[in-house]
């Protein structure tokens, strides 16, 4: 894969075309298709796409596949049939999504995928750079062990991203593993990114080494949670164990100073940056002419155009992002910390 | 009466639908047995018995009422003897050392020799093994086929009399191979495949590459006289590049591929049911898998194509339809049957979490989707009684006290075995048909058998195999609505086809050649 550009989040915004690609007075339409909206986390990105449909003038139609692959794609031809011009699908299976790019095609109607990989090339590709989320985990564990016995814990093997992941965790590395600051003692991956896997794992590696590891590169906050665990059970917490999601939890062992970072992907910039997106193709702007997209190659081999937004890692140098940006609340973040960072102290 | 009813009815208030199902004659009802009968049996252990948990159901002393063999995992098997009357379905526990054993994941009956005694197909974490059965239920290791019950991990099997054999061809599903230290994922084990020669097996043929299957079926798709082994396989541990499979049964094996019209599908195969479901005469499929079950309709045409059915059809059972846990179902046994008698195939699906998967629903309801007049399906699990929650598994919908009515029985993970007798209170009528054929294939796998009632010929495909690691073996039911006349004929595994002969609603028959 070759990710050319990355663009801080905050600084995101997509041109949308006023004049020359405006399609006559017709009004846009974004039809946005869930996978499921009983998931909490996607009411805050859905607030964030209605924000920025509302700012570009556009009105924000909806449906939630309630986890159902074919609901979906009756879902898809019913937002077509209500004018959509534009979609933004988060996909829930997207090996069974084709039908829906493919009556999205016929009406000449553009699709972003949202989130999760539509490998197809008329799909606009729109996430977090996960690639970066794994660069950020291991450099923030490497600035805290820079020699040492690591373990790598990774996500699920059926998540793609999972494998995106470490891959940035090993660009970040490898120099220190050529040189043989750094060994590299266990690894393995987090059937269904279950904490309780991910505790089990760390428990064996630990057996394994003889508790002979200085650093933890764990692929998320929920495996984080887990080799925490691990640690404490041996009393080694407090060793740099890297994580991601901002979890709560995650952020307040931030705050106590047994878990390093927490890469934190803000779910209203990826929404904000859809709607943005999606109102600029409605419109007519080519997917390889919308601001800060690039061309990409999936790992199936797919040219797609797509946008990776930068993710924020968040060390008990910046927890206070976190609470300004009304993420959680300062009381949480805090909770059992004395003598903490900022703003635990 | 339950026909009336729109979807957009159905979607009112639960009190609505009791009130409503009070007034209903024909709605499904079963009552659970297996409690008061003092029967507490589980399927258990670890990883390798996430999957499995099959029963096999049979007669196998000979007054024609269904014995039950039903997988324990860890714990030992079950072997429960038939002492039902038309009135009450009874069961009492009668493991003898024969069938005691440990880390079976499902079984099969079948009559491997025609000698008129079932016999039983073991399947194992470890060598799988056939018992030759005897008068009385009794079972012994069957001597003399050659058959390697090798050490696999196998969930799933399937059976068909290939031309002019004696013995039946077998097949093995493997699912992950336990030995490759790379595994689990990516790490699916070869399927295997035992040919006859005169009275013994010869050595497996592999059947590669193996996609981690859980269900198999020989089935005549084509209704040509040849059954193929279709496959279902988990996407979860082959990960990528898998998919459904479907071998044709040539003298090598070989698979379908888009060249011959299969498409590709990729899904969480666990359990394969086959049935006429819109009676065309082509046997169309239903696939358990995660989220969405797949309900297949044939394509007519030479080709093996099928096409989904949309979901407002409302066979695809994605999540629970009560309890506010909006994750993803999984589903495992499917079974198809006509639980009301109505003339119209039900469906009932065996539902349950893997073990804690987060991605997925824990409070996952068992169901039983009926057909409606116009060919969709609605849920009345609940209303039925049978809406268990336990991580069920295998399962068996089939008659257990003669009485014409399609009984159930779910094996559950960690969870008490359930044993349903339909108590309905139906009006159609019914039939049971057994069939028989002297020599080989005793029971006639592969004959089709079609009931013509109400202007609307029923075929039934004679098979062993599918569903999740769970069969029967014993007479064929039909409901009939209420039509008064009825016909059947059938047409035999070696294409010989009978007349179509005048019957009796509410018989027991057997036609024997």
């Amino acid at each position: 894969m070759s990710i050319t550009k990355i663009i801080a989040a905050a600084a995101v915004t997509i041109g949308v075309a006023t004049g020359a690609f405006a399609a006559g007075h017709e009004k846009t339409v974004v039809g946005v298709s869930w996978s499921n909206f009983q998931e909490e986390r996607w009411k805050t990105d859905e607030a964030a796409i209605k924000a920025a449909l509302e700012a570009a003038g556009a009105t924000y139609i909806s449906a939630d596949a309630q986890s159902s692959s074919s609901k979906q794609l009756s879902d898809i031809e019913s937002l077509l049939a209500q004018g959509a011009n534009a979609l933004i699908i988060l996909a829930q299976d997207a090996q069974a999504i084709g039908p829906a790019v493919q009556a999205a095609s016929d009406e000449g109607v553009p699709v972003v995928g949202y989130d999760r990989l539509i490998e197809d090339a008329r799909a606009f590709y729109l996430t977090f750079d996960n690639v970066e989320v794994g660069r950020m985990q291991a450099r923030a564990v490497l600035a805290a062990a820079p020699k040492g016995r690591y373990v790598m814990i990774k996500g699920s093997p059926t998540d793609p991203n999972a494998d995106f992941l470490r891959g940035g965790q090993q660009e970040i590395i490898q120099a220190a593993v050529d040189a043989g600051d750094i060994t590299i003692v266990g690894e393995a991956y987090t059937d269904g990114w279950l904490p309780a896997n991910a505790q089990r794992n760390m428990e064996q590696i630990l057996t394994a080494q003889d508790n002979g590891v200085d650093a933890v590169v764990a692929s998320n906050d929920g495996t984080a949670g887990g080799v925490v665990a691990a640690l404490t059970a041996q009393g080694l917490d407090g060793i740099p164990v890297s994580g991601q999601d901002g979890d709560h939890a995650a952020l307040n062992r931030v705050a106590k100073g047994t878990q390093t970072v927490s890469v934190w992907k803000d779910a209203r910039e990826l929404g904000k940056a859809a709607g943005q997106i999606a109102v600029a193709l409605a419109k007519g702007v080519p997917g390889n002419s919308v601001y800060g997209s690039n061309e990409w190659t999936s790992p199936g081999g797919t040219t797609m155009n797509a946008i990776f937004l930068a993710p924020n890692p968040i060390t008990a140098a910046n927890l206070d992002a976190v609470v300004n940006a009304g993420w959680i609340a300062k009381d949480k973040l805090c909770q059992g910390v004395s003598g903490g960072p900022t703003p635990c102290n | 009466m339950r026909r009336g009813f729109s979807p957009a009815k159905m979607r009112l208030a639960a009190l609505f639908l009791l009130i409503a199902a009070t007034e209903l004659s024909a709605a499904p009802l079963f009552v659970e047995r297996a409690k008061s009968l003092n029967i507490d049996h589980r399927y258990t252990g670890g990883w390798t018995h996430f999957v499995g948990g099959g029963v096999a159901v049979f007669d196998c002393d000979g007054d024609n009422l269904p014995e039950v063999f039903a997988a324990g995992g860890a714990a030992p098997s079950l072997f429960l003897r038939n002492r039902s009357t038309p009135e009450l379905v009874r069961y009492e526990v009668e493991t003898h050392a024969a069938l005691n054993l440990k880390a079976v994941t499902g079984a099969y009956p079948i009559d491997i020799d025609s000698d008129g005694w079932t016999d039983l197909v073991i399947l194992r974490v470890g060598p799988n093994a056939i018992l030759k059965g005897g008068p009385d239920c009794a079972f012994a290791p069957f001597e003399g086929l050659h058959f390697d019950g090798g050490d696999g991990w196998t969930v799933s099997f399937s059976a068909t009399w290939e031309a002019d054999q004696r013995l039946p061809t077998l097949a093995f599903g493997n699912y992950v191979d336990r030995d490759d230290p790379n595994g689990p994922f990516e790490a699916c084990d070869d399927n295997d495949l035992f040919r006859p020669t005169g009275g013994a097996y010869l050595p497996a043929e592999k059947l590669a590459p193996g996609f981690c299957a859980l269900s198999l079926l020989f089935t005549d798709w084509n209704r040509v006289g040849r059954a193929d082994l279709r496959v279902s396989n988990d996407r979860h541990y082959y990960v990528r590049g898998g998919a459904e499979q479907m071998w044709a049964m040539e003298a090598t094996p070989r698979l379908y591929s888009e060249a011959d019209g299969w498409r590709r599908l990729p899904i969480w195969g666990m359990g394969i049911a086959t049935r006429d479901v819109n009676r065309d005469g082509a046997p169309d499929v239903y696939l358990t898998s995660m989220g969405d079950q797949k309900l297949q309709y044939r394509i007519t045409g030479d080709g093996p194509s099928y096409e989904d059915a949309l979901f407002a059809v409302g066979a695809a059972a994605h999540r629970p339809y009560f309890g506010d846990d909006g994750r993803p179902s999984t589903g495992w046994h499917a079974e198809f049957g006509d639980v009301d008698n109505d003339g119209r195939d039900d469906l009932f699906v065996a539902k349950g979490n893997v073990e804690q998967m987060p991605s997925n629903a824990m409070e996952d309801p068992n169901n039983l989707l009926m057909q409606t007049e116009d060919g969709r399906f609605e849920e009345w699990g609940k209303v039925a009684k049978i809406a268990s929650t336990a991580r069920s598994r295998g399962a068996a919908l089939t008659d257990l006290n003669l009485d014409g009515a399609l009984d159930l029985i779910v094996v559950n993970r960690y969870a008490p075995l359930e044993i349903h007798q339909n108590i309905s209170a139906n009006s159609g009528g019914w039939l049971l048909i057994d069939l028989q054929q002297p020599g080989k294939n005793r029971n006639a796998v592969g004959a089709w058998i079609e009931v013509r009632a109400n202007g609307v010929v029923q075929a039934r495909e004679v098979t062993i195999g599918g569903g999740h690691a769970s069969g029967w073996l014993g007479p064929h039911h039909f409901g009939l609505g209420r039509a008064k006349k009825v016909s059947m004929r059938v047409i035999w595994p070696d294409g010989e086809t009978s007349e179509w002969r005048d019957i009796e609603p509410r018989s027991h028959i057997t036609l024997a050649r």
